[in-house]
């Protein structure tokens, strides 16, 4: 792709892009969120059309217009928001808009289940092509979209932010298949926040930074330091966060919590000031947990108790009332509502205190809501835009906003860095433990184990529902939380 | 789309258009009410123009006044199409609350209050009153049904459709009723030789329910649960009783579109009233550009929405189209209003 331009409106998102991929590489696409990867990667695919510039497959100059184009030139794009339809089968998804038909024009579900195998043992994966994709995890979907891209034998495939929902190990599943596309000529294009995944698998990078692209070169020749730097335009902190900090008296108790087959028999204590990680793989239990604890997630057994006093939250409003706040995982679906403006985001969750007799007032929302903008470096035009206008980040941050206006004793963040670029990822951080040092109780649940080592005092492992043991800085490390992650932790805990 | 043509007078209008829903549908409703004028001035030739500004008045008013009980019960579908729901059963609360009002006010044999000893104004009092309430209990019994129950809107308020039409109409088989004269001055009091108490209780109900929309916790929940409820419900909102009072809004407003009728005509057809009354309020709230799937929507479109099926309806009549083709004309109009504002989209 030579000199790529692309405008929206009045504002450029690609000025003057030359980017190249070959055969049996894996390029990392590499920026911030609104740097315009997506957008550039979107023109490749036939998504957008380009104002000007040339995209160019095997020496051949190419126009396309349409993704089924693409696809057919044998560029397969994965998106970031996976390209399922729940209610069908496997084989019926990988398989959509291509059927395989038997001779007596009825569907040939036998052959198709077959090659869906045969791509799912080349991938090393265990999945029936017959369940329905309802039933699987987030992870597994994303194994799905790729096994598609190699059934449709794609010599270009597109990966948007592939891991952002995967676990360690599912993580590294993903990377070996990419290596082995990568030995059969395949070339890939990796776009990802996630530099150490960069440096794991990748074989070349391209930064772009608002629209224009500000490095390329060899990832042997870099540093995880280097392309952070490239991303943001400084530098940024990769180091441990966690100080000092006077804990205060102990806030949450939970005694021997249980539900079903998600968590059995969970007990742990939680102090003012105090930062308290849960960590562990795909179906540990941590969100399921804190869902509960926050009245939004069923019945369960146990009991908490809420700076002594035993409580049982049944609804969102009693936890909120009680002084609970919980920053859900998956913004788009958990966190973000779509219709509402920046500033009514930002400010649903203290409505009721903000408002007389029933009428909100807006001046008292906006004052506090401004405030929390500050506070959060939140970029934005109007408050009164959609929210769909800010970028990831940006949305993270508006949605931390309405919690911190709650002012909870105890605040949950479930994955709160998902899906956000490295600038807005320090200041959710750099949020989290100003709420600690104020005597706020915070937990953080997160599948990244980067994150619970550099912001917590002390982490909580997590294994199928059932916690595996305890660590405390500064001796959370990457290899302890494996080990008790996958279940090869003491079952003595002293939580 | 290039910069200079942003502040141009066209480029402006071509914003609006393009941004806000509002202004395509209330362009729609100008043109409408254009033509409408044009067909009544071509109609029948007039004198002077005071004579013509009387018939263009006078015509007007009818209008409103006979669409103020479809225009409120539409700001009640407003507020539950928007929430993500829908409402079938608002014909039958109505027709259910007009026969609670007969029976309660019957001057005749077998008038309840009458025959506890209660007339006049206060029988009157509590006839209004307990309409209104019983509007609500119904509507509050298809919110219950969809947030406790967790019945889906459309299956919960058709089955309380089929039955309360059914129960009602059985009940008031045999019935002959009379209503005081008191009570039918709620809609025909004269104001300057013209009855207008119809008209001035939909404005009333409209500026209260769109100040509702905007100004209050309640109106931004129905919003925020229509865009995305879990969300909602995670931000620390009881979904279920935001759900419950939307309904029980709902059937307060066709419970005083049924005051108003009943009023305003002194009788009811127990077989027929408000039969259609949901299609033909869902119909006013599409064309106003409120969302199906929830989430967005306005009152004031919704008013635009319920003149523009109103006028559309009115300039058949003036034109002579014959009355059976009518329902079609309103079917077209819903069609082409969806695709207008589905264009605005992009």
């Amino acid at each position: 792709m030579r000199n790529i331009y692309k405008s929206f409106g009045a504002n450029d998102v690609l000025r003057d892009i030359d980017f190249t991929v070959s055969g049996g590489e894996i390029c990392a696409l590499l920026g911030e969120n609104g740097a315009g990867k997506s957008t550039l990667m979107n023109i490749l695919g036939g998504v957008l059309p380009c104002d000007s510039g040339t995209v160019t497959l095997d020496g051949l100059a190419v126009h396309f217009k349409t993704p089924a184009e693409s696809l057919d030139a044998g560029i397969a794009f994965i998106h970031q928001e996976l390209n399922l339809v729940n209610d069908l089968a496997i084989f019926e998804n990988m398989y959509i808009g291509r059927e395989l038909k038997a001779k007596s024009g009825f569907l040939d579900a036998k052959t198709m289940c077959e090659k869906c195998q045969d791509v799912f043992r080349r991938m090393d994966v265990d999945l029936d092509p017959r369940a329905m994709v309802r039933e699987l995890d987030a992870s597994y979907k994303q194994i799905v979209e790729i096994a598609r891209a190699l059934l449709m034998d794609a010599s270009i495939i597109i990966m948007d932010e592939p891991t952002t929902s995967l676990t360690d190990p599912e993580i590294d599943r993903v990377f070996d298949m990419m290596r082995t596309l990568q030995a059969q000529g395949v070339a890939i294009v990796f776009i990802s926040h996630k530099l150490k995944e960069v440096m794991a698998v990748c074989t070349r990078y391209t930064v772009l930074r608002d629209g224009e692209m500000v490095a390329f070169g060899d990832v042997k020749d870099t540093d995880v330091d280097e392309l952070a730097r490239h991303m943001v335009g400084h530098d940024v902190r990769t180091q441990s966060l966690r100080e000092d900090r006077e804990l205060g008296e102990e806030v949450l108790r939970a005694e021997h919590l249980s539900q079903d087959r998600r968590f059995q028999d969970v007990s742990f204590s939680l102090r003012a000031g105090e930062v308290l990680g849960f960590t562990g793989l795909l179906g540990d239990g941590r969100s399921e947990l804190f869902q509960a604890i926050f009245g939004s997630g069923g019945r369960y057994q146990g009991q908490l108790y809420l700076e002594g006093k035993p409580i049982a939250p049944r609804s969102t409003r009693q936890a909120v009332n009680l002084g609970i706040g919980y920053v859900p995982r998956d913004r788009k679906e958990n966190g973000i509502i779509k219709d509402l403006d920046i500033l009514e985001n930002g400010s649903i969750v203290t409505w009721p205190r903000q408002a007389k007799m029933g009428f909100i007032r807006w001046k008292q929302v906006r004052e506090d809501f401004n405030r929390q903008v500050q506070g959060l470096k939140i970029k934005m035009g109007s408050e009164e835009d959609l929210i769909g206008s800010l970028s990831g980040g940006n949305q993270q941050k508006v949605v931390l906003a309405k919690w911190l206006n709650a002012q909870p004793k105890v605040l949950v963040f479930d994955n709160p860095t998902q899906g956000v670029d490295v600038g807005a990822k320090e200041d959710i951080y750099d949020t989290i433990l100003a709420l600690a040092r104020q005597g706020v109780a915070v937990v953080v649940l997160s599948s990244e184990a980067q994150e619970i080592i550099r912001l917590c005092d002390r982490a909580l492992v997590l294994y199928h529902g059932q916690l595996q043991g305890e660590l405390r800085a500064p001796d959370i490390t990457d290899q302890e939380i494996m080990r008790l992650a996958t279940g090869g932790g003491a079952q003595s805990q002293s939580a | 789309m290039g910069k200079a043509k942003k502040n141009s007078l066209p480029g402006r209008v071509q914003e609006l258009w393009r941004t806000n829903p509002l202004f395509s549908t209330g362009m729609a409703l100008v043109v409408m009410i254009i033509v409408q004028t044009m067909a009544l001035s071509m109609n029948t030739s007039f004198g002077s123009f005071g004579e013509w500004f009387q018939n263009w008045l006078q015509n007007w008013i009818s209008l409103l006044r006979g669409n103020a009980g479809i225009g409120i019960i539409a700001l009640g579908m407003t507020f539950v199409i928007i929430s993500g729901g829908i409402d079938l059963s608002v014909g039958s609360v109505y027709v259910t609350v007009g026969a609670f009002i007969m029976v309660l006010l019957n001057t005749g044999a077998g008038g309840w209050l009458q025959s506890i000893g209660l007339g006049g104004i206060p029988a009157i009092i509590i006839a209004l009153l307990g309409a209104m309430l019983l509007g609500s209990l119904l509507g509050e019994g298809n919110g219950l049904l969809i947030s406790y129950g967790r019945m889906p809107p459309f299956i919960a308020t058709l089955g309380s459709m089929q039955i309360l039409r059914s129960v009602t109409q059985y009940f008031m088989k045999t019935q002959k009723t009379e209503l005081p004269d008191a009570y039918k001055a709620i809609a025909r009091l004269d104001i300057g030789g013209q009855q207008l108490m119809p008209i001035l209780y939909w404005a009333i109900l409209a500026a209260a329910m769109y100040i509702i929309s905007y100004k209050t916790t309640f109106g931004r929940y129905v919003f925020a649960i229509g865009s995305n409820e879990w969300t909602t419900r995670l931000s620390g909102v009881n979904v279920r009783q935001v759900k419950r009072r939307v309904y029980a809004l709902t059937g307060f407003l066709v419970a005083v579109a049924a005051i108003i009728q009943t009023s305003r005509i002194g009788s009811m057809d127990y077989a027929s009233a408000g039969s259609g009354f949901e299609m033909d309020a869902i119909a006013s709230v599409i064309v106003g550009g409120t969302s199906m799937s929830g989430g967005r929507g306005s009152i004031v479109g919704t008013v635009f929405g319920t003149l523009i099926v109103a006028v559309m309806n009115n300039l058949l009549n003036l034109i002579g189209v014959d009355p059976y083709l009518s329902a079609a004309f309103k079917g077209a109009i819903i069609i082409g209003a969806v695709l207008l504002q589905r264009k605005d989209k992009n």
